[in-house]
Order: C-alpha cells, then sequence, then structure tokens
C-alpha cells in the first residue's frame, strides 16, 4: 500500500487554514510516526487519510489512484482509530468487535476477534459490557477494532492516550510489530512513543511539514544545538533570571531543569549555543523540540 | 454482496436491541387500542368494529413506534460516537440505506408477527363474516403499510435534521397533522386511512384498493423525500448542503428522488376514486339544462359487462329518438366521472360529441348533437372505473364491484339520459347485464331480471326491463327468501354469508309483521306491482332507502352483535321496519324534496310509524326509552344549538361548514322534531286510533297529478291543528 499527498491543502469554513502545501508519500511497509504539538493539523491530515473530510486542495493517491475514485478499497483495507471515538456501551466487548468485524466484512470474525484481543490484552474482559471499562480498557477496544482483520493500513491518532507506561510500551511494539508487513500510521505528541520504534517520521506544525526522514536524521538535525548548564552560571552571565521555559529569546530554549543537591541543571536547545553551556548528544526529543522551537522563531 | 451481508447484520443487530424489542412488542399489542379506544370505523358491522379498527389503530401506533425506533437507531451511531469508526469503514450513505431497510424488514416481520397474533382474536371476535381475504388485506393495507411510512418519514426527518429530539419533534408533527387536520382526507391521512365500514356479508375490494393506492402514493412520496434526505446524510465533515451538493455528483441519486416525487404527485392529482363533483349539496346545474326540442326518448338498450376483478365497468348502450324538430338536437347524457366515451354513433355515422369537466352529484354531462333525421338510433361504448361523489371521499366503498357483490346506480349502469322527454311508453328499457354465474342480479324497482344466457366463461347474462333514464341495479351472491302475508309477497334478499344470522334472528318474521301492521292500519301498498316488494340487504352504506316496489337494508343493522344486543332490543328489525314503513311514507305517499331543509319530509311520518310499531311489538317502554326520549334530548339539544339561536352567526361561517352545519339540524329537524310534533298531534287529536285514522286518510287519499305530494298542511288540516299548536317550546 502507498499513499501520496501532493500540494495538500484543507481550509475549514471558518477560515482556519489547518493544511498547506503537504507532499509526502507513505509507503508499506513502515510504521510512521506524525509528530506535531496540539493544532498542528495532524488529526486533520489523518480524517484527510481515511477520507472522512475532503481536501480543499491537492491531492491523495491511494496506491495511484485518486482518493475519491479508491475510497471503497481504501476502507477494506483500513484500520482507523480517531482520537476521538466513543463505542456502543451496551454491547460486549466481542460483541461490539464482531460488529465492526462484519462491518469490515471479514471472513473468518471469530479469529479476528480472538486476535485483536489478544493483541491488546483484553481477553479478560471480553464478555464484559463496555460501559464497564476503565478509560484505558475502552482505549484498547478502539485499538482492538482497528487491528481487526489486519488491515493492510492503520492510522492511530493518539492511540496510547490514556494508556498507563507499561501498556504504551506494549503497543508501541505491538506496533512496531504489525508494521513489519503494512503501512501504520501513528500520530502522537509523545515523543516516546515514536522513539524507538517508527523508522520514518514527520513532523508538522501549523499545517506545514517541517521533516520528513528517519529519526536518526531528525536527530542529526539537532547536533551541536543541545547543551547542559548550571542555572547560576546563566544567572551570572544574565545578570538575572529570566522566563526561559518557552520562550525563545536570546537563542536558548530550556527544555529541562532538573533540581541537583548542586543546583538547578538546566538542558537546553539553541541555534548557537551560549559558552557557559556544554554540548551534549541530541535526543529525539531534543531534536523535535528544536525543530519546532525554530520554526516558532522564524 | 457485501450490503447484502450488511443488511442482515444491521436487521440482526436491530433483534438484539431491547427497544426494538419494545417497539415490535407494543406494535404487536396496538390493535387492542382499535376495540376500546380508537375507533375511527364508525359503521357497526363486525369486521368494521372487530378488525377494521384493531387494524388502523395497530397502524397508527405501529406507525409511530417505528418511527421513534427509527430516530433511535439512526440516532445511535452519533449519540454513541462510533460513527467515526463505522464511516470509516462503510460509506455513511451505504450504512443509512442499510439501516433503512433493515429497519423496514424488521417492520414487515412486525407486521407478519401481528398478523399471527391476531389471527384467532380477530376469528374469534367476527365470527361467521370472517374471511381470509379481507383479514389479510385489512392488516397488510390498513396496518402494515403505515409503519414502513412512518420509518420512511422519522429516517428522513433525521437525516435533514441530523438531531434527534428535533427530528422527533418533526416526525410527531407529521403524524399529528394526519391524526387531525387530515384525518377527513382520504389521500392526505397517511397514518390513519379514511375507512368507515368494512362489509361482512360482501366483498371489500374497493375500499382496499383506495386504501392501497394512498399508501403506495405515500410511499412514492415518503420514498422520494428519504431519497433527498439520504443525499444530506453528512459526510466528509461537511453539512447539510455540501453533502446534499457531493452526493448528488451522482446524476442518478437526484433523479430517483424527483421520480419519485412526480409519481407521488402525479397519483395524488390524478387518483381515480374519487370525482370532482360540485360541494354545493343545492347545485342543480344539470337539473336545469333546457329539454331538446321535438325530441323523444322512444326506447333505450344496454349491455353491460362488468369486470369483478380489475373493478371496472365496459358497455354498449344504444338509444332511440324521434326528432321531429328537422333540425339537429343537442341531447345530454350524465355520465359516471371514471368512464371514458370511446365512440359515439348516430344511425351508424360518427357524431361528434364532448364530455364536461363540470361534475355534480357523480356525473359529467355529455353532450351529443344528434343529427335533423327523423328517427335516430344513437349508440356509444362507455368503459372505465366508476368514480365515487367527491362529497363522500371519506366514506369510500360504495362503488364496490366484485364476484361477490357489485351496485351500479344510474350513470353508472350506462350514461343517463338527462333531457329528452319521453314518449307515452315512458323511457322503454331493455337491460343486459353479464356477471359471474354466482351472482344474483336485483334491478331496484318493480322488475324482475331473467337469466338468458350462460357461457363457457362461468358468466351469465341477464336482462330486465324498465322504464328509466337511469335505474339502479344490485347484484350479489344472494340468498332469497319469498314471504307471504295477505297475499302479498316480500322477496327478502340477503349474503349468503349472513344467512346462518338471519335465520337465527327470525328476520323473516320480522318482515311479515310489518307489512301487516302497515297494511292493516294505513292500507296496501298502491305503487308498482302490487302482489310484490323486494327487501334487499345492500354492503354496508350508512341507511337504506326505497324505490318503486324495493326497499333497501343497510347490512350494518343486521349484524350478529346487533341482533343479538338484548339493550337495543330488535334493533336490526327496527331499521327494517323503518325502511318497509317508507313504501307507504316515501313511496306510497310522496313529499316534496324541493327544499331539503325542510322538517317535514317522509322521514316524519317513517320515524313516528316505526315507533308506533316497535311500541306494539316491545312495549311502552321500550319505545318510549328509545324513540321518544332520544327524539326530546335530540330536540332539546337543537334549540340549544348556538347557530339555531345565532343564525347570523351560521351566515358568516365558510360555506362548507354552512353546509355540514345546515345538514346535520336538518337531520334533527326531520328526523326528532317531527316524529315529536306528530306525536304531540296525536295527543291533541285524541290519541293513537284518532291519528291511526287521520294517517289512514292521508294515506288513501286522492292524489293531484300535477302535485303528488303530501304537505305539512295538509297533514295540519286532517289533524284539525295549526301549525303553532305543534310548537314543542
Amino acid at each position: 500500500m502507498q499513499m501520496e499527498l501532493h500540494d495538500l491543502c484543507m481550509a475549514y469554513p471558518d477560515g482556519k487554514q489547518a493544511l498547506q502545501h503537504l507532499n509526502l508519500s507513505l509507503k508499506a511497509p513502515s510504521l510512521t510516526g506524525l509528530l506535531g504539538p496540539n493544532g498542528a493539523g495532524k488529526s486533520t491530515l489523518m480524517k484527510l487519510l481515511v477520507a472522512a473530510l475532503l481536501p480543499t486542495g491537492g491531492s491523495i493517491l491511494v496506491d495511484g489512484q485518486p482518493l475519491a475514485k479508491s475510497e471503497r478499497l481504501l476502507k477494506a483495507s483500513l484500520g482507523y482509530l480517531p482520537q476521538d471515538f466513543g463505542l456502543f456501551d451496551e454491547l460486549t466487548v466481542t460483541q461490539f468487535l464482531d460488529y465492526m468485524a462484519a462491518l469490515k466484512g471479514l471472513r473468518n470474525p471469530k479469529k479476528a476477534i480472538q486476535e485483536a484481543v489478544q493483541a491488546v490484552r483484553l481477553e479478560e474482559k471480553s464478555k464484559s459490557k463496555i460501559r464497564t471499562l476503565s478509560g484505558g480498557q475502552r482505549q484498547r477496544v478502539g485499538i482492538a477494532q482497528a487491528l481487526l482483520g489486519n488491515p493492510p493500513l492503520l492510522i492511530l491518532d493518539e492511540p496510547t492516550v490514556g494508556l498507563d507506561p507499561e501498556e504504551r510500551i506494549h503497543f508501541r511494539n505491538l506496533f512496531s510489530r504489525t508494521a513489519q508487513e503494512r503501512l501504520v500510521l501513528l500520530s502522537t505528541h509523545i515523543i516516546e512513543d515514536v522513539q524507538s520504534v517508527c523508522d520514518q517520521l514527520v513532523v508538522i506544525n501549523h499545517g506545514k511539514v517541517l521533516f520528513t526522514g528517519t529519526p536518526e536524521q531528525l536527530i542529526q538535525t539537532a547536533v551541536g544545538h543541545v547543551g547542559v548548564f548550571w542555572e547560576r552560571n546563566s544567572v551570572q552571565e544574565q545578570g538575572s533570571v529570566r522566563e526561559q521555559d518557552s520562550v525563545w529569546e536570546q537563542g536558548l530554549h530550556i527544555t529541562a531543569r532538573v533540581n541537583t543537591s548542586q543546583g538547578i541543571r538546566c538542558r537546553a536547545v539553541a541555534d548557537k549555543l551560549p559558552a557557559y553551556a556544554k554540548a551534549e548528544e541530541p535526543s529525539l526529543e531534543d531534536a523535535y523540540l528544536y525543530l519546532i522551537s525554530k520554526e516558532a522563531a522564524q | 454482496m457485501k450490503t447484502l451481508c450488511l443488511f442482515f447484520l444491521e436487521l440482526r443487530r436491530l433483534l438484539q436491541s431491547r427497544l426494538a424489542w419494545l417497539a415490535a412488542g407494543l406494535t404487536v399489542l396496538s390493535p387492542a387500542m382499535g376495540l376500546f379506544l380508537y375507533k375511527p370505523a364508525s359503521a357497526s358491522t363486525m369486521l368494521s368494529m372487530y378488525l377494521a379498527n384493531p387494524a388502523i389503530a395497530g397502524g397508527v401506533a405501529g406507525g409511530i413506534l417505528f418511527g421513534l425506533l427509527t430516530v433511535f437507531a439512526f440516532d445511535r451511531p452519533a449519540r454513541n460516537r462510533v460513527d467515526t469508526l463505522m464511516d470509516a469503514v462503510v460509506s455513511p450513505l451505504c450504512m443509512a440505506l442499510i439501516r433503512l431497510l433493515a429497519l423496514i424488514a424488521g417492520a414487515l416481520l412486525v407486521i407478519g408477527l401481528t398478523m399471527l397474533v391476531w389471527l384467532p382474536v380477530s376469528r374469534w371476535l367476527t365470527g361467521t363474516v370472517f374471511g381470509a381475504a379481507d383479514y389479510v388485506l385489512a392488516y397488510l393495507l390498513l396496518m402494515g403499510l403505515a409503519l414502513p411510512l412512518g420509518v420512511l418519514a422519522a429516517a428522513a426527518a433525521y437525516q435533514f435534521i441530523r438531531r434527534a429530539d428535533l427530528s422527533l419533534a418533526v416526525f410527531a408533527a407529521f403524524a399529528a397533522l394526519s391524526l387531525t387536520v387530515w384525518a377527513d382526507n382520504w389521500q392526505l391521512c397517511w397514518l390513519n386511512p379514511c375507512v368507515w365500514a368494512l362489509s361482512d356479508d360482501f366483498s371489500n375490494f374497493r375500499i382496499f384498493r383506495s386504501v392501497g393506492y394512498m399508501r403506495l402514493t405515500w410511499l412514492a412520496a415518503l420514498s422520494g423525500v428519504w431519497t433527498l434526505s439520504w443525499l444530506c446524510v453528512r459526510q466528509y465533515g461537511k453539512g447539510l448542503l455540501g453533502s446534499l451538493l457531493r452526493s448528488a455528483r451522482r446524476a442518478y441519486r437526484p433523479a430517483i428522488a424527483f421520480v419519485l416525487l412526480a409519481c407521488a404527485g402525479t397519483a395524488y392529482a390524478a387518483q381515480p376514486f374519487v370525482d370532482h363533483s360540485n360541494l354545493d349539496e343545492m347545485a342543480m346545474s344539470f337539473y336545469e339544462i333546457p329539454y331538446a326540442e321535438d325530441v323523444v326518448c322512444t326506447g333505450r338498450t344496454a349491455q353491460v359487462f362488468p369486470d369483478v376483478n380489475a373493478g371496472t365497468v365496459s358497455g354498449r348502450a344504444s338509444y332511440q329518438f324521434q326528432n321531429s324538430s328537422g333540425e339537429e338536437q343537442v341531447v345530454a347524457f350524465g355520465v359516471t366521472p371514471g368512464y371514458v366515451i370511446s365512440d359515439v354513433q348516430a344511425n351508424g355515422a360518427d357524431v361528434p360529441f364532448s364530455v364536461s369537466d363540470y361534475q355534480e352529484y357523480n356525473e359529467a354531462m355529455l353532450e351529443v348533437a344528434i343529427p335533423a333525421e327523423e328517427q335516430v338510433e344513437l349508440t356509444m361504448h362507455y368503459a372505465g372505473f366508476p368514480q365515487e361523489n367527491r362529497m363522500m371521499s371519506a366514506m369510500q366503498g360504495g362503488a364496490e364491484i366484485s364476484a361477490e357483490y357489485l351496485c351500479l346506480e344510474n350513470a353508472a349502469l350506462s350514461p343517463r339520459l338527462m333531457n329528452v322527454m319521453p314518449d307515452e311508453h315512458r323511457y322503454p328499457t331493455t337491460l343486459e347485464i353479464t356477471l359471474p354465474a354466482s351472482m344474483t342480479v336485483i334491478p331496484f324497482g318493480s322488475s324482475d331480471a331473467q337469466a338468458v344466457a350462460e357461457h363457457e366463461d362461468g358468466t351469465k347474462t341477464w336482462r330486465y326491463e324498465s322504464n328509466s333514464t337511469g335505474g339502479i341495479l344490485y347484484a350479489g351472491t344472494y340468498i332469497r327468501e319469498d314471504i307471504a302475508v295477505d297475499g302479498f309477497t316480500v322477496a327478502f334478499y340477503y349474503g349468503r354469508k349472513h344467512q346462518a344470522v338471519m335465520e337465527a334472528a327470525g328476520a323473516a318474521e320480522a318482515v311479515k309483521s310489518v307489512v301487516e301492521y302497515c297494511t292493516k292500519h294505513y292500507g296496501r301498498l298502491s305503487f308498482g306491482s302490487a302482489d310484490k316488494l323486494k327487501l334487499i340487504q345492500s354492503r354496508v352504506s350508512g341507511g337504506g332507502y326505497a324505490a318503486d316496489g324495493a326497499s333497501l337494508l343497510d347490512e350494518a343493522d343486521f349484524t350478529a352483535e346487533n341482533l343479538s344486543n338484548a339493550d337495543k332490543g330488535a334493533g336490526a328489525g327496527e331499521v327494517m321496519i323503518h325502511e318497509l314503513v317508507h313504501q307507504w311514507w316515501g313511496l306510497g305517499n310522496m313529499f316534496d324534496a324541493s327544499d331539503p331543509g325542510s322538517a317535514w319530509s317522509a322521514e316524519g311520518l317513517t320515524v313516528y310509524t316505526t315507533y308506533r310499531i316497535v311500541k306494539e311489538l316491545y312495549g311502552e317502554d321500550y319505545a318510549q326509552e328509545h324513540y321518544v326520549n332520544q327524539w326530546q334530548q335530540a330536540v332539546d339539544d337543537y334549540y340549544l344549538d348556538f347557530y339555531v339561536r345565532n343564525p347570523d352567526y351560521l351566515a358568516a361561517l365558510p360555506e362548507d361548514k354552512q353546509l355540514e352545519i345546515t345538514n346535520n339540524l336538518t337531520y334533527v329537524r326531520q328526523y326528532c322534531e317531527m316524529p315529536l310534533k306528530i306525536l304531540k298531534a296525536e295527543a291533541l287529536v285524541g290519541g293513537e286510533d284518532a291519528m291511526d285514522l287521520i294517517l289512514k286518510g292521508l294515506f288513501g287519499r286522492e292524489i293531484d297529478p300535477m302535485y303528488p305530494y303530501l304537505t305539512y298542511q295538509e297533514f295540519l288540516d286532517a289533524c284539525g291543528l295549526a301549525e303553532e299548536d305543534l310548537n314543542l317550546v
């Protein structure tokens, strides 16, 4: 499965420009992480990819065919977990998945349901009414319905929201395994979710693509732009302590402040590191923040 | 294939829904409302009470319940926010269609279940008049089709509005329209069809056809509206208009909607059941057309071929004229709306003709120019589906034509000559009608029909002769019983289905006693064949009437329940008495009907005489309670009526409303006020014997052929009273 986005634009009726001239190519097998701050346009892009919205400009090609002509093929190949969704509370987990499997037209729904339930670790709750499930368990039912039938295209919008850390690790690994044969697009603003498993990253902000490439390539862009320093040194240098956490002033963006016995140790990204900062090896989060903060400064 | 799988999936899901089971359960039980609470069919036949009313009530309740269920089912994914998941898998348009089909399939299953549950109940309640065809058609048409209509209407409302609360409000308003404002409009009352009666003893195809037509018209209309709403199903994050424009890109979709709406509109406008007669009951246009000068009708014949399967009639009519004017003359005929005149020939040559768009009293006017020849034979072919009078559109069924029953009146039998005088033989008429061999033909009047030919297709041709420009003919699966009274024979015809009930009720005995009473008190009938009277049980029609040598009885008064109702005494017999008495007061002595609002009519003396006979048969208390007290109550109410006390306000009302009120008030004056006055006269002249003598004198008086009517003044003069002596206030 291959999806190509050409000059994709999306403006809402209220005038809000959600996406601007996006060009992307997504090809299986791949686990592509879609990163961006809240309101960057991730969910809009996801909705466009599942034909829940129609673009106001540009085109989406599915295996070379315009999405408008291959919508039925897309729906037959798609597993989709939206950011905001509900479930039929009066049904049990199995009944709900059975209904979704039937909607998808799966030939062997029992097996598919069993696999999906196992994959999301809901075996014990499979006979429970959905209304009795916790928030995390409902999220897992949502993931399970997306996984039903092993669709060749899996689009997951914030799939790990509401999951505890252990579950998040489990699902990261699950998505990674799933992506060995398929195209998985994972939208998140949690860097950890994509750090270890995605082979491709797309970073968008304000409706524009800021980066496409591998995580390593993204990290590479931040080499020499990440440093650590003691806060007292910066105070001495600047004469005062200022609010710097989220403000790109003097080219420095503090990403972490850690209280230690020797004082406050800061980690920051900057286009040009100050003299009192000691250069550090960047992490994916550093690189992402560097990219976002640089775009904000521009 | 996937669509079919989705349909069964959605149906299965629906059948697992508790709400659906609740709606289904209530729908199955809802015909019970028709037995106790909601009884739109007012006739007292068993099928009206125990089949039509339950079926209509079931349709109303089922339609509303399935409408509510539809809104719930359509709103369910959005309410649970599952629509985003479902839309990603199946197109919202496809899902909306599947959901609709599943709901309609569910409705059909419920109808089937309801029919199964109510079959033994209906059979038990209706007794010997139960018929499988009536049962199936009643439940399918009166109840069944209301459910899909409710589903379509509610689904359309939801798809347009996409809010459950507003959709429910719109659907409720639509249902309320049918139950209130549109309740008397047979084409608009989509939920509660205008069915006032079902016949026990004869068939009901005409009313079923009418209801079926109304249902199909609405089915097309609501399918069209639903298809339009379907195009508005929100998709791609767009609103109503955006979704509509997007969905309408495939041209066949809006085309289907418009074709359906056009079909519905055409079906509504071109309905074949009801004519366009002038609603003014006083209209007399056709009676005011001038007679053709120096033209007389010397005879007429007609061969009539009813199609008892299609409910249509075709025929050939022939009229012989003597035209001594030496000029071309225009001859006018009354033609039943719905009939098409295919050709008219005068002495073998085609002549031009026209049929008026204007209709009056269920007739259109056919005008033909006959040539300036001395002897003219005019022949014409006609055929069609006879329409009923618009004024009776909420009480259809009278034009029933089936293998069990038919009634063809005047122009429905053959075009009725309007403006040509008779010769000395008074329109000698020979009429032939071909019908299934199981049917008995009964001309309404003194004529007798004879079977003159049997055909290989199982039909018989009957012939009879009469003297009239029109005539009424009944035919059906009748039993004939001849009752001899003092050398006078009453030929009593009643439906084969009703034989057991009639025999058990001793109807023949009742007939005998009435004829005996009237002959003894007033004298023998002077009209027609003096030694014979036909008493014909008609299909339910809301009342009986009498004509020369024949009297009609409504089957509704002879139901098993009526005949066995101890509270009513011999209620059925009383109607029989009433109609029979019209042979004396109504025919034996005619009453001037030129003023239909007059209190003095054939009914006053007929009702009074009926009371006297009932008093003799069942005792004074019974007669007082069921006659005098009821007249008094009605008259008291009449004098208190707002419009009687304030006639200026009546004049300010719309014409149709005025007519309705006037007709109701006239009914009270004729059927209640006048009998009370006669009763007061009875007291003033010295009692019953004295009044009997007076009436005997009036009945046997010498009749002035120029004005053969018995007037109120003659009655007062015979009693030696003045008009004010009989004032009741």
